[in-house]
């Protein structure tokens, strides 16, 4: 078997190089390959339907199209499509690893899954926390690409977007490529004098389909400077965690919408944040998050649906520019009911 | 403060002028009347603001459809969706609802949340769900526009899907011995049908209904079938000249401060 191991999601990736394996998150691998939508279309050929997350076909497409012989699939704490995928893909002959977060956040129970997890790849809980210190010296360059930002309008909102979401495996399971990749933008962002946008938004929500929706937003004056859960894929707390269960019980994407929306809540305020744009995926239980979200969040939120195509089609285009023309309305012209 | 709206749509052109907030003048012309009467062409379209009265304006907006047809000279002109708007957020002085404007030619449903707009859909390739879809109907039952819009009761069934092939298909019906006030509702409804699956796609607790449709009293029934709640707006026609207005006068006041 060779060194790499598919990830859909997050999960204790220290564990994984702790193993000597390369973690390859699948996602990545899909929307950031030219052949994105062929990765669909085998999917859809092996029968899934065409009313389903196309993450999930795409993840698939990819495994395959790339001949990944063993992933991590979660079981708890992402969705009920992934745990369905992975019993596909060991179907297909491919090595699944169990994972899971539990979803009440106990952390008796993270802190056995965990153990669990590292007794699968042989690792001792000594060699995690070496991979942890080690790892984290490297999300701290994220957390600072993250902090200039939102405070110093040097780094732009599709830049924070990348660097942070190629966290979730290091760069294709390369961490000194991370740090060497972090390490250059962040020299470029000294070159830079700050920029001040007109409107300030939060993206939140999956990471899009869509990545032009960075463009288009900072075409209309307005830039994204908080990404969510990309941010939560670096572990922007994680100096305050003694230990790797800890770590990961401060993560808010597995758990419960309420704890999201504490941190996000912090953030609108800390960020100055004036709307939200929460992005959903079709098909995905996530877009009844909305309906909470949009209850106590204080601010405007635009909510946009991705499915196949990686571009924003013109309905939300339009959409989009009708928001962000009244919220600028409302912010600099004044115009208000 | 005086503040002017115009709304260059495809059949009427319609203006609105506020002072502080209240509407002293509503006005419309056909397109092609105002186009002659009130304009000149010197590298822009110009509006002789003496002829039509807005010489003592202190902000002009314009709105309507096409980024070119409603760059006019002195006026500053913005996007319909949000023309409209605000001109529902300042006639109904409510924040959330759908608004569902129906005009001659196209077909708006925003949906509006705390004052913002948040959703949209645009009809405006296929004029089936629209006023000339009525127009013709009119027509072929030689009835006069706002007469048939009082029908609602026994609807025909009518099942084509394009405006025009509806008319072979009425006729069909006629020759079938429907009685009329059938036939009447049956266009209604068969409006109404088209609509419903957009307005219900928001599903609006309250729905405000503007546009020259809006008029049409059997659709405003049909509406309050589906919706809690259905009012339409005030001057309805003007909904988007009016928005245009007061969205110019809110942001000259801005300005000034």
């Amino acid at each position: 078997m060779n060194k790499q191991i598919g990830i859909t999601t997050t999960v204790p990736i220290e564990v994984v190089f702790a193993a000597g394996l390369k973690p390859v998150d699948l996602n990545n691998l899909f929307i950031g390959s030219p052949d994105y939508s062929h990765y669909i279309d085998l999917a859809e050929r092996k029968g899934f339907p065409k009313s389903l997350c196309s993450w999930i076909k795409g993840i698939y497409g990819a495994a395959i199209a790339n001949h990944i012989e063993q992933i991590v699939g979660v079981v708890e704490g992402d969705c009920s499509n992934t745990a369905s995928l992975g019993a596909v893909l060991e179907s297909e002959g491919i090595k699944v690893i169990p994972f899971g977060y539990p979803h009440d956040r106990s952390k008796k129970l993270l802190g056995e899954y965990i153990r669990q997890f590292s007794q699968s790849f042989s690792v001792s809980p000594a060699q995690v926390e070496t991979q942890r210190k080690y790892l984290n010296e490297i999300r701290a360059m994220a957390h600072e690409v993250d902090r200039l930002s939102w405070q110093e309008g040097t780094i732009s909102g599709l830049e924070s977007h990348i660097a942070q979401v190629s966290l979730s495996d290091f760069y294709g399971g390369e961490p000194e490529t991370a740090r060497d990749e972090l390490t250059q933008l962040l020299e470029q962002a000294k070159e830079r004098s700050p920029r001040s946008h007109q409107l300030r938004l939060g993206y939140i929500g999956v990471p899009p389909m869509t990545v032009d929706l960075y463009e288009s937003v900072e075409s209309m004056e307005a830039d994204i400077v908080y990404n969510e859960i990309q941010r939560e894929f670096t572990f922007p707390r994680c100096f305050l965690a003694h230990n790797i269960v800890e770590q990961y019980l401060d993560y808010t994407y597995p758990y419960s919408i309420h704890f999201r929306l504490d941190e996000i809540k912090k953030q609108i305020k800390e960020r100055k944040l004036d709307a939200l744009i929460h992005y959903t995926q079709s098909f995905c239980h996530r877009a009844l998050d909305d309906i909470i979200i949009r209850q106590e969040a204080g601010i405007p939120v635009l909510t946009i649906e991705g499915d196949r195509s990686n571009s924003l089609d013109a309905r939300t285009k339009l959409r989009l520019e009708a928001f962000l023309d009244m919220m600028a309305d409302a912010g600099l012209r004044g115009v208000r009911f | 403060m005086i503040s002017a709206g115009i709304d260059l749509g495809s059949r009427e052109v319609k203006l609105a002028v506020l002072q502080d907030d209240n509407i002293i003048r509503l006005e419309k012309w056909g397109t092609l009347s105002f186009y002659r009467e009130f304009c000149s062409y010197q590298d822009k379209l110009n509006v002789d603001l003496v002829k039509l009265n807005l010489s003592d304006s202190d902000v002009m907006i314009s709105t309507g459809y096409g980024r070119n047809n409603i760059d006019l000279a002195d006026f500053t002109p913005i996007n319909e969706l949000k023309a409209h708007t605000y001109g529902a957020l300042f006639q109904s002085g409510k924040r959330d609802f759908v608004l569902l404007d129906i005009g001659g030619q196209d077909i708006k449903v925003m949906k509006i949340q705390d004052g913002v707009l948040t959703d949209l859909v645009l009809n405006d390739k296929c004029a089936a769900s629209c006023g000339r879809y009525l127009e013709n109907m009119a027509s072929v039952l030689e009835i006069d526009l706002e007469e048939m819009g009082k029908y609602s009761r026994e609807p025909a069934v009518l099942n084509s899907t394009c405006a025009v092939f509806s008319e072979s298909e009425l006729i069909g019906r006629i020759a079938e011995g429907v009685p009329f006030p059938s036939l009447c509702a049956g266009v209604n409804h068969s409006l109404y049908k088209r609509l419903h699956p957009l307005v219900a796609g928001f599903n609006p607790n309250l729905l405000l209904v503007s546009g020259g449709v809006s008029q049409n009293k059997a659709l405003i029934k049909f509406l309050n079938e589906d919706c809690e709640t259905v009012e339409i707006v005030e001057n309805a026609q003007y909904n988007g000249a009016i928005g245009a207005a007061i969205y110019g006068a809110r942001s000259h006041e801005q300005r000034r401060d």
